[in-house]
């Protein structure tokens, strides 16, 4: 039972989308619910063990699961496939750019409506483009979420649909505004895969900075740790 | 509307709407109005409630644009020549080479600890893999699925000839030398001519391998010659009898070739 729930998870893994208990319990437990817990426990101890690899909770209310690496670094060739490695760079990008702004940033994917009639005159810095937006930093990038990218394709969906359902970003849409805008955040599979430091040493690196230059940023990865 | 202009730290704007708002409400007097006033409250409070964030999340300056250059640039932008394709707009010109966002990718993969995916070599052999399986293969993409439905077929052919795929080899090399001697019937062969391959070691063995087989089902015979070097050469289907009778004068002999000598 615990080697076929290893193989259950190794396979479901692919996706990266979070396992469900749920599906765990139907395919492979079965009728010996009741060992439910040792079964996971074991097979978490096997995958450890065997695979190097960790089965974490990451919804404790509605039970999901996903599997990290657990094993050191290594330099040299990782064992992504090419699809997958330019994902992970954009990735990055965004979980940067989110980090850096203050773990939290809004946008629209649609270009916002002119103020009709300004009731005040607005300091430049708050009209369009909008400092925080997420889209207006990656069209700097040639990532338009309207149109085809040669290597990404849709990245609209690939943003707000495969990495969210991933659990790697958490876009929550706020009521009541137009146009319609969203709230982007970290999501619970980025926590567990990457850490506030590793992503401020990646920005220091490419600006050839050292991470203290940002003080409270770093402060913040170092409160992480 | 002017809804960043009430995000700004500095600005009353947001007091404001909310006094004015009050005092409106004294006026209401219809449903809709007081619809209206709800909808503002919704609105407020959401304001409101980002100003508040903006005030504990007061993260040093970062310069979005200059981060947005410099990954460009880790990327190999190439910055001579300028695009004029209706991509770049009112973006600085320069040129991403098509392996830009692979570059980006090898990079990045560093700083996530992402489990590697288990991926079948061979593919699913039963015909009804388990349900979970077969949900996950409806879901990858059809040229992948395609590869693995052809892989079952082949490795059941694999299967099956497995313990003939010897036989099949040490009967090619019966034809091979057989063929030869039709040819040229009073010149043996010399043995390592016969199976050396120049090119490869490992099938120089291989050959050796095959070619004692021969030998023990007294399909061919080593003799040595006048140099005292072993020649091979195919025994006629109508000596086999008599073979079998001279059975203890077979022989067995240890070869050893190690690549220094075969180079």
């Amino acid at each position: 039972q615990v080697n076929e729930l290893v193989m259950f998870l190794l396979v479901k893994d692919q996706k990266k989308i979070p396992i469900k208990r749920a599906d765990m319990l139907k395919y492979v437990i079965r009728e010996h619910r009741d060992a439910y817990a040792e079964i996971v426990d074991q097979a978490g101890r096997t995958l450890q063990q065997v695979f190097g690899l960790q089965l974490v909770e990451i919804d404790t209310k509605r039970h999901l699961y996903i599997l990290i690496n657990n094993l050191p670094r290594a330099e040299g060739e990782h064992l992504c496939r090419g699809k997958e490695k330019e994902k992970m760079g954009l990735l990055l990008i965004i979980l940067s750019f989110i980090f850096m702004k203050g773990n939290s940033v809004k946008d629209s994917e649609f270009s916002p409506k002119p103020p009709r009639t300004p009731l005040f005159h607005a300091p430049r810095s708050l009209t369009p483009p909008f400092p925080g937006a997420l889209w207006e930093f990656l069209h700097l990038l040639r990532i338009h979420p309207g149109r085809q990218h040669r290597v990404f394709g849709d990245v609209r969906k690939l943003v707000t649909e495969e990495f969210v359902q991933q659990k790697y970003l958490e876009v929550t849409p706020i009521p009541l505004t137009d146009p319609p805008e969203s709230k982007y955040q970290w999501g619970p599979r980025a926590e567990k895969e990457t850490t506030k430091m590793d992503v401020l040493k990646f920005v220091a690196k490419l600006q050839g900075k050292d991470p203290t230059f940002w003080a409270s940023q770093h402060a913040e990865a170092a409160a992480e740790a | 509307e002017n809804r960043e202009a009430m995000l700004n730290s500095k600005s009353n704007r947001l007091t404001e709407a909310l006094e004015e708002a009050n005092r409106l409400f004294d006026g209401v007097c219809r449903a809709r109005e007081a619809a209206l006033d709800a909808q503002f409250l919704v609105i407020a409070s959401n304001i409101g409630k980002e100003k508040a964030n903006e005030l504990h999340s007061e993260m040093s300056a970062f310069d979005s644009t200059a981060f947005a250059e410099d990954l460009l640039t880790f990327m190999g932008i190439n910055r001579t020549e300028v695009e004029d394709s209706d991509d770049s707009e009112d973006v600085p010109g320069g040129f991403l080479p098509s392996d830009a966002w692979q570059t980006m990718g090898k990079e990045a993969s560093k700083y996530f600890r992402r489990a590697p995916t288990l991926h079948y070599m061979m593919g699913s052999f039963r015909s009804e893999p388990p349900v979970p399986k077969q949900r996950i293969e409806r879901q990858k993409k059809a040229s992948r699925g395609k590869a693995e439905r052809a892989m079952p077929a082949q490795l059941k052919k694999m299967e099956e000839s497995h313990q003939e795929a010897t036989e099949k080899e040490v009967e090619r090399i019966l034809r091979i030398l057989q063929t030869h001697f039709e040819n040229d019937p009073n010149t043996p062969i010399s043995f390592f001519d016969f199976v050396i391959d120049p090119n490869s070691f490992a099938r120089t063995v291989e050959n050796v391998f095959h070619v004692s087989f021969l030998i023990r089902d007294g399909l061919a015979k080593i003799k040595l010659d006048e140099d005292d070097l072993p020649i091979i050469e195919p025994i006629k289907p109508s000596e086999g009898g008599e073979e079998d009778s001279r059975a203890g004068a077979r022989n067995q002999v240890v070869i050893s070739l190690d690549q220094k000598q075969w180079k």
